[in-house]
């Protein structure tokens, strides 16, 4: 017997056994006149008990909470069995519902880790969802701006028709107008009939890169490539004027051997800092004398300077731990930077002391000064603040590079402070750690 | 934005609400290469923003004659009517703020042609462009959201963009006064300064005509209408 089968019949003989058995005594007792009368009463009965019970369920149906405390309505004889299977049928569905619910959550949790930004459009280009990189990248806001228009608030000029056209290969470049601007790329992929995928990706570190990179390989060859024009025009002059003085041979051998030797620096610059490239650290620390290499870049700096300048040493810090090589490299650079900007007459100030538990080198020149706007890219290999006058003073563009490489070798932090007409002052921050308690 | 009973009719008001963003926009991109052309110099810069106006200008009448149609088609009423006039006035402010746009590519090409910089360029002038395209994407973005708050903010930040013209025009006059010779400089550098504060006028209106669809109340030229709007 089925399920089905075995509860109608269990109902039939719950409600029509007592109402036969009433009929069957007063049928006895009183003839069959009375025993239809008593079957009719009890089935009356038995359909308004029924009744009142559906409209309690009614009820709760549409107001579960006014209902008794003990949340559902009390559910007796056959039907209880209907009820509790109703009840269960409703928690299964509930828990499978609350299951659902917690995946997308976790679902929209990953998508909002995922650092390029995601849209999805309908057919009317209205944004259906997005996760929380796109609103950095395009602007979106949640929640008010579900069921917008995404052209409404991405408002570069042509990125409508890169939607709205059929070609989507090459990706459309948006740049944000903020202080800092940045670059996405944005690219649309179909999504099933009608929608479609919006995906942006930040390519401002990539685009900045390749760049820098397109520019170094420009820079180098231009740089090399102007002593060399001028090496092989006096070369060619040697080999078909035959009438040359011994004066004006000797006059340009020395401006070739000039030329030879900023090329030779160029590339000795190179190679010095490919090799700090390669390594993460210096090969060998020591515990180098300030003092000491404080009095060897002064006599440097008045060689360089020939009496132009007022230099002045002063040196308050103890001993400080790292290459002495290198930190001779990379102070040489700075201290030969503020003596070639600086002109005639000024004066120039080298120090070392110890400020905040760090150890602080810093070279403060009166010289030309540097435009806020070069600030940030001073370190980059052959930017030139002024590309006319910086190459007439010998400078082969790599110093400050090399100098960011051996401080960051060593810890330490480059700060530029400047103001155009006013000077220059550079300062090498190195860790505490560095500076040996002993001395 | 509500429902109607003409599916096709929401639709044509939707197009034009993009249309007159994507414009904004363009606008938007004029204005900061502008300035950006001022500050750097960059001549073939100059010389699209310039070409560009005229672009701007064809949108103007398409977006004016599409609201004229939909008038004369739809009848709209409330808050739709109110939707479509603000289009039509804002539209006219971003053709003004591309004028500003193309004024500003003019004269800086007119400085950089005639050479000797006596003045240098004033990171003060990029400033305050940065403060007028900035104020005019907000404005934008407060017309795609009916972003009441955003475009009372809008209207709050014109006083620092006046303050940044006073302070260009005070620095200007010191240079005049110390050299004569700079005077046709300065007088140059001001009217590209007056552009870029004009384009911050512009952005408050497209604000205001954006509290206007929203609460139904025009706040323009009067204090206590503004007011009103305020706690509307």
């Amino acid at each position: 017997m089925s399920p089905a089968g075995r509860w109608l019949a269990r109902a039939l003989l719950a409600n029509l056994l007592p109402i036969g058995c009433l009929a069957l005594v007063a049928g006895l007792w009183h003839g069959p006149a009375w025993a239809w009368a008593a079957a009719a009463l009890a089935s009356t009965l038995l359909v308004v008990v029924h009744t009142k019970r559906l409209a309690g369920w009614l009820a709760w149906l549409d107001s579960p909470q006014d209902s008794a405390d003990s949340g559902y309505p009390a559910a007796r004889g056959a039907s209880s069995e209907v009820f509790l299977k109703l009840m269960r049928r409703l928690r299964h569905d509930a828990r499978a519902l609350e299951a659902v619910k917690a995946r997308l959550r976790s679902f929209h949790e990953a998508m909002d880790a995922v650092p390029d930004g995601l849209v999805i459009l309908d057919g009317g280009h209205r944004i259906q969802w997005h996760n929380r990189a796109a609103e950095a990248h395009l602007g979106i806001r949640r929640p008010c701006d579900g069921g917008a228009i995404v052209e409404q608030l991405v408002r570069a000029p042509g990125f409508a028709e890169y939607l709205g056209g059929a070609d989507a290969t090459a990706p459309f470049l948006l740049q944000s107008a903020t202080a800092r601007p940045r670059l996405y790329a944005l690219r649309v992929v179909p999504l099933g009939e009608q929608h479609k995928l919006l995906v942006s990706l930040d390519v401002t570190d990539a685009r900045r890169v390749e760049s820098m990179r397109s520019e170094f390989v420009a820079n180098v060859s231009h740089e090399l490539r102007t002593p060399l024009t001028v090496v092989s025009g006096f070369l060619e002059h040697f080999t078909d004027d035959h009438m040359m003085s011994a004066d004006q041979r000797r006059h340009f051998a020395r401006l070739m051997s000039d030329q030879t030797a900023r090329m030779l620096s160029l590339v000795d610059d190179l190679l010095t800092l490919s090799q700090l490239e390669a390594e993460d650290a210096p090969a060998s620390e020591e515990e180098v004398d300030m003092a000491d290499l404080l009095a060897q870049l002064l006599a440097e700096g008045q060689s360089l300077s020939e009496g132009r300048h007022r230099l002045a040493v002063s040196c308050q810090g103890p001993h400080l731990r790292g290459n002495r090589k290198e930190l001779h490299s990379a102070f040489g650079n700075l201290v030969s930077n503020a003596i070639r900007y600086t002109p005639d007459g000024g004066d120039i100030a080298i120090e070392w002391e110890v400020h905040d538990g760090n150890g602080v080198f810093s070279v403060r020149d009166s010289g030309v000064g540097i435009g806020s706007e070069h600030l940030p890219r001073l370190t980059e290999r052959f930017y030139r603040v002024d590309r006319g006058r910086s190459r007439d003073t010998g400078g082969t563009g790599l110093g400050l590079a090399i100098v960011k490489h051996i401080l960051l070798r060593h810890q330490a932090t480059l700060l530029i402070e400047s103001r155009v007409g006013e000077g220059s002052t550079f300062r090498a921050e190195f860790p505490g750690w560095r500076l040996p308690r002993a001395s | 934005m509500s429902d109607h009973l003409s599916k096709q009719f929401d639709l044509e008001l939707e197009n034009i609400r993009t249309r007159i963003l994507q414009m904004g926009g363009l606008v938007e991109r004029q204005v900061l290469a502008a300035v950006d052309a001022f500050s750097t110099g960059n001549l073939q810069e100059m010389q699209q923003v310039i070409d560009t106006d005229s672009e701007v200008d064809s949108q103007e009448v398409g977006i004016d004659e599409d609201c004229t149609l939909l008038i004369a088609r739809r009848q709209p009423t409330a808050r739709d009517l109110r939707l479509i006039m603000a289009i039509s006035r804002v539209v006219t402010d971003l053709e003004r703020i591309g004028d500003k746009a193309s004024k500003i590519a003019n004269m800086s090409r007119k400085l950089h042609l005639a050479g000797g910089q006596r003045i240098p360029r004033l990171s003060d002038v990029h400033h305050a462009g940065q403060l007028a395209t900035d104020m005019l994407q907000s404005a934008l973005d407060s017309l795609a959201r009916m972003d009441l708050e955003a475009a009372r903010h809008v209207i709050g930040r014109d006083k620092a963009i006046d303050a940044a013209f006073n302070a260009i025009l005070r620095q200007l006059i010191t240079y005049m006064m110390e050299d004569p010779r700079t005077i046709t400089e300065a007088l140059d550098i001001i009217w590209i300064a007056k552009a870029i504060e004009r384009v911050g006028d512009h952005a408050v209106n497209i604000a205001e005509n954006v509290i206007y669809v929203v609460s139904g109340i025009d706040v323009r030229h009067s204090a206590a209408a503004r007011k009103q709007a305020d706690s509307a």
